[in-house]
């Protein structure tokens, strides 16, 4: 009974509500992000530029972030978590080197090392060598004053300008996109890993990690790895985490709505032209809403029919909204009919 | 180690560096206040960047400060005593190095000091007075040191619109609008500034005997009651004088515009009533009553194309009226008529009409502390709560309205204003002259000596009941400003009325009777409530609605055909035609479509 209680109307006008709902409180949202000094975490957007992020679908957040939890026999050790985390942490050849020199006389480059750098990273100059050998065939060896001198098997100074560069870029350690993993310890004194990159798929593999309980705020990523159902999931918990943090309260079920409209064709669309308006069938609608010309040409151009059905273009023409009241329709009994229209015939 | 090079900049450009900064920074200084330098010169050191930037040039906006020395103010007790003598005046202190000038850069290595009690070892300047924290406006107002800065811009923005003695000459001038307060008074809590501006002699506002107390949910949210016997009594009643102004313009082929009544031939002729209160010139008769639709100036013009005038009669007798009518809503006396000559040597004509202002629900006042209310009820006296002496309040200022905007300045004003009215003297509310609890104490001891309660408050009585109040309420005298927001110049209703000629559509704004836009937001109110047929009944029924007929066949747009009694389409010639209602800004849309060569066409489904 109460169940039924519960039950929208038919003919509610859900996605308005959610809309006005969402909107609302999103006109209240703080712009200001607060920094806390000396607090060893990963800044995040937050507020409306992270919402709007959100509904836009951008493939890639401004600030990625993943949450990763280990597993209850690695997480109450700070040291475990450490080796773990730099494990994880991308380490670039040009995060530990200073320069390059590129040598076009006698074909090689030479690397000033930052033995700063180096020492955090945890890594020695023979290491390195040896993975650039590997990855690149080049020789390498390392000088006197511990910098690497790269010789590799190419002759234009272009190609060798080439290798610096690549070079420089490549990965010495660490997972492919999952950037600088950070430790932080919880309420119960469990060690999990902050980090500003997104790699779910590597590091799940990874055997100390607790892959059910990793966490990332790359929608793109979950859909890649889990699925569109997944993708939906993330917005929601993305857009009430956001709305969350900055204290305003808005009802599930109208984030759901919009969770769902992203999600409902298959893969996540954004909120806009690109996506699910730009989708509408209606051409008044979509031309309603923006580049009012392009679309008005377009269905010119291709002969588009609009069958005039949905709220826009009723406003538009001045007919009853099909919603609420607007979307019943008197059903009439077919003698009735025959009958009124004997009348106007007469 | 090496010691870094002070570059030195003149207005922006490098000239040069130095090696001792700070010493050169004060040569020239000292060489300023000798006269070696001009004193229009700046220099500043900036010890963050190691730069020395010196100004001359414009657009620099200084101030003038007192030097002190070793802890010492160069403006001496003697130089006080000579400057009240009229021995010597401002540019002697300039000139002697007692005052100068700094810019904002200069103002950087500069401690200043806001009075003597402030200086320390290390000031090296001191403000001229304490008050010039301030601006000017600012300054006009009590205690602003006791309030929130954000009052007092916003007090800065009332205040220019107060009422008050505008222009002494205001009987002579024909300003477009003006509006002119019966009895100003002077504050009687004022400050130096307002003294010095002589602002008393064009006061703009009036002492209110006002009671912090709320009155049975009437002054909710800045909202004031009023006491109806103070406001009969003459209380912020105003005159708004308006006026309208026309002339005889010449047109190129010799015509021009006649000041006369408009003869009864006259296109557009707006009836023989209309023109009723004119004088023989043309021109309404001063001290006559004029309602709306009035016309003030009668004035006919040529025809506005020479073909209008090719037809029955001659071209005298073809003329259009282009009178000068009262607008809607508007109503007064005629207060003065001129008629005057311009430099084209043409006549021009001014009417000036007055009209009485009462203060009624509506009205918009304001105090000195940025706080604004309108009046939502007038209370007759009898009912307005009274104190044991008998003492009925102007106004009722709702108490919620004082602690979070902290304009704690409001209630000084009161209490120093009610002290001041018994004492019979008024009294100096300058900013940082006393300390808050100064201000309080001297009231307190007048008031305790005129047997009133210390602190302001007061055992009152309901004024309806003739119930005392559990608590007591604090009354006091502020000086309250009546802004020129005023309902009757802005009141304006419609139900139906004109609409624009290429929409359809209501017109918008007071001036052309328009009506108020029901907007996007309100769209989505009515859709969020699914009331579509509400929405329908805004959206078209009541805006532009219109009827059109469609082809069955082709879909296009058709017309009927009132000689034959059939519906036409244009393009087919088909007679099968549907008569359909929607909005005209939908058949504006279909008929700009096809003037860009896009043709829409509309199959319409059973009804």
């Amino acid at each position: 009974m109460k169940n039924e209680q519960y039950k929208v109307h038919p003919g509610e006008p859900v996605g308005m509500i959610a809309a006005e709902s969402i909107g609302e409180p999103g006109t209240q949202m703080i712009l200001r992000i607060f920094h806390f000094a000396g607090l060893a975490s990963t800044m995040t957007t937050t507020g409306l530029p992270r919402l709007i992020e959100i509904l836009d679908a951008r493939k890639e957040p401004t600030t990625p972030q993943m949450i990763i939890r280990l597993k209850e026999s690695y997480a109450k050790s700070f040291e475990k978590a450490l080796e773990l985390a730099s494990k994880i942490t991308e380490v670039r050849l040009r995060d530990v080197a200073k320069r390059a020199v590129e040598d076009f006389q006698n074909k090689r480059v030479l690397i000033v090392l930052d033995k700063q750098a180096l020492k955090a990273a945890d890594m020695t100059p023979s290491q390195i060598a040896g993975l650039v050998e590997k990855k690149f065939g080049a020789k390498a060896s390392v000088t006197k004053e511990s910098n690497l001198i790269l010789k590799p098997n190419v002759e234009k100074p272009s190609e060798i300008r080439n290798f610096s560069t690549r070079v420089m870029h490549s990965l010495l350690k660490g997972i492919e996109g999952a950037g600088k993993a950070i430790v932080s310890q919880d309420k119960n004194g469990e060690f999990y890993i902050t980090s500003t990159g997104n790699n779910i798929e590597a590091i799940m593999k990874l055997e100390s990690v607790d892959a059910q309980s990793i966490y990332t705020n790359d929608i793109f990523e979950v859909y890649r790895v889990f699925g569109v159902e997944a993708a939906r999931n993330a917005i929601l918990n993305e857009l009430v985490r956001t709305l969350e943090e900055q204290g305003l309260t808005v009802d599930k079920r109208h984030l759901k709505i919009v969770a769902d409209a992203m999600t409902a064709q298959g893969d996540v669309k954004s909120i806009g032209r690109h996506g699910i308006v730009g989708a509408k069938e209606s051409v008044f609608s979509r031309a309603a809403f923006e580049e009012t010309v392009k679309h008005l040409v377009n269905a010119a151009a291709f002969g588009e029919q609009d069958d005039m059905m949905d709220v826009a273009e009723n406003i538009l023409l001045g007919k009853l909204v099909p919603v609420g009241t607007g979307s019943v329709k008197l059903k009439v009994a077919g003698d009735a009919k025959q009958k009124k229209q004997k009348e106007k015939g007469e | 180690m090496q010691e870094e090079k002070c570059y030195v900049y003149l207005n922006g450009i490098v000239i040069g560096s130095v090696k001792e900064p700070e010493k050169f920074v004060k040569e020239v200084r000292n060489a300023r206040r000798q006269g070696m330098v001009s004193g229009e010169v700046n220099i500043a050191y900036l010890p963050d960047i190691n730069e020395i930037h010196i100004n001359a040039d414009k657009g620099r906006p200084r101030r003038p400060y007192i030097i002190v020395e070793d802890g010492k103010s160069k403006l001496t007790p003697e130089l006080i005593q000579k400057l009240k003598n009229k021995e010597i005046d401002f540019n002697y202190l300039l000139r002697n190095g007692v005052v100068e000038y700094l810019d904002a850069e200069e103002e950087e290595n500069a401690l200043v000091a806001m009075d003597e009690e402030h200086i320390t070892k290390d000031t090296t300047h001191m403000e001229l007075t304490p008050v010039s924290v301030f601006g000017l406006t600012v300054n006009t107002a009590p205690y602003p040191e006791h309030n929130n800065v954000a009052r007092h811009v916003m007090f800065a923005s009332y205040i220019k619109q107060a009422q008050g003695l505008y222009a002494s000459n205001f009987n002579l001038r024909y300003d477009s609008r003006g509006y002119l307060l019966f009895y100003p008074q002077r504050p009687i809590v004022s400050t130096r500034v307002y003294d010095d501006l002589h602002l008393e002699k064009r006061a703009s506002g009036q002492n209110f005997v006002v009671a912090v107390a709320t009155y049975y949910g009437y002054n909710i949210a800045d909202a004031v009651v009023m006491n109806k016997a103070s406001i009969e009594r003459g209380l912020a009643r105003s005159m708004f004088y308006k006026t309208y102004v026309d002339e005889e313009r010449r047109y190129p082929g010799g015509q021009h515009d006649v000041f006369k009544i408009p003869p009864a031939t006259t296109e557009n002729y707006l009836g023989e009533h209309a023109y009723s209160k004119l004088g023989e010139d043309g021109l309404i008769e001063p001290e006559m009553h004029v309602e709306e639709g009035d016309v003030l100036i009668g004035k006919v013009s040529p025809p506005r194309f020479i073909e209008e005038s090719i037809g029955v009669g001659s071209l005298e007798e073809k003329v259009r009226d282009s009178s000068i009518v009262l607008k809607k809503g508007e109503s007064g006396v005629v207060d003065s008529v001129i008629l005057a000559g311009t430099l084209g040597a043409t006549r021009l004509a001014k009417v000036r009409i007055r009209s009485l202002r009462i203060p009624e629900i509506g009205d918009k006042f304001g105090s000195r502390h940025g706080q604004k209310g309108v009046i939502a009820m007038i209370v007759p006296q009898e009912d307005m709560p009274f104190s044991e002496n008998g003492i009925i309040p102007d106004l009722l200022l709702n108490p919620n309205g004082i602690p979070q905007r902290m304009t704690f300045g409001h209630l000084l004003e009161m209490l120093t204003g009610k002290a001041s009215s018994l004492a019979g003297r008024l009294a100096d509310g300058t900013a940082f002259s006393k300390n808050g609890k100064q201000v309080i104490e001297e009231s307190a001891k007048i008031l305790e000596a005129y047997g009133f309660q210390r602190y302001g408050e007061e055992v009152m009585y309901n004024g309806i009941t003739g119930e005392r109040f559990k608590a007591t309420l604090f009354t006091g005298v502020v000086y309250y400003n009546r802004l020129y927001h005023m309902v009757a110049n802005k009141l304006q209703v419609r139900s139906r009325g004109t609409v624009q000629i290429l929409t359809h559509q209501p017109t918008e704004g007071k001036a052309r009777q328009g009506g108020l836009r029901f907007g996007e937001m309100e769209k989505d109110v009515l859709v969020g409530h699914g009331a579509s047929l509400l929405l329908k009944d805004r959206l078209l029924d009541q805006s532009d609605k219109a009827e059109i007929w469609i082809c069955n066949e082709c879909g296009s747009v058709g017309y009927y055909d009132y000689t034959k009694h059939v519906p036409v389409c244009p393009l087919c010639g088909s007679n099968n035609l549907s008569k359909v209602e929607i909005s005209y800004a939908f058949k504006l849309l279909l008929d700009e479509l096809k003037a860009m060569h896009i043709n829409p066409s509309i199959k319409l489904g059973e009804e």
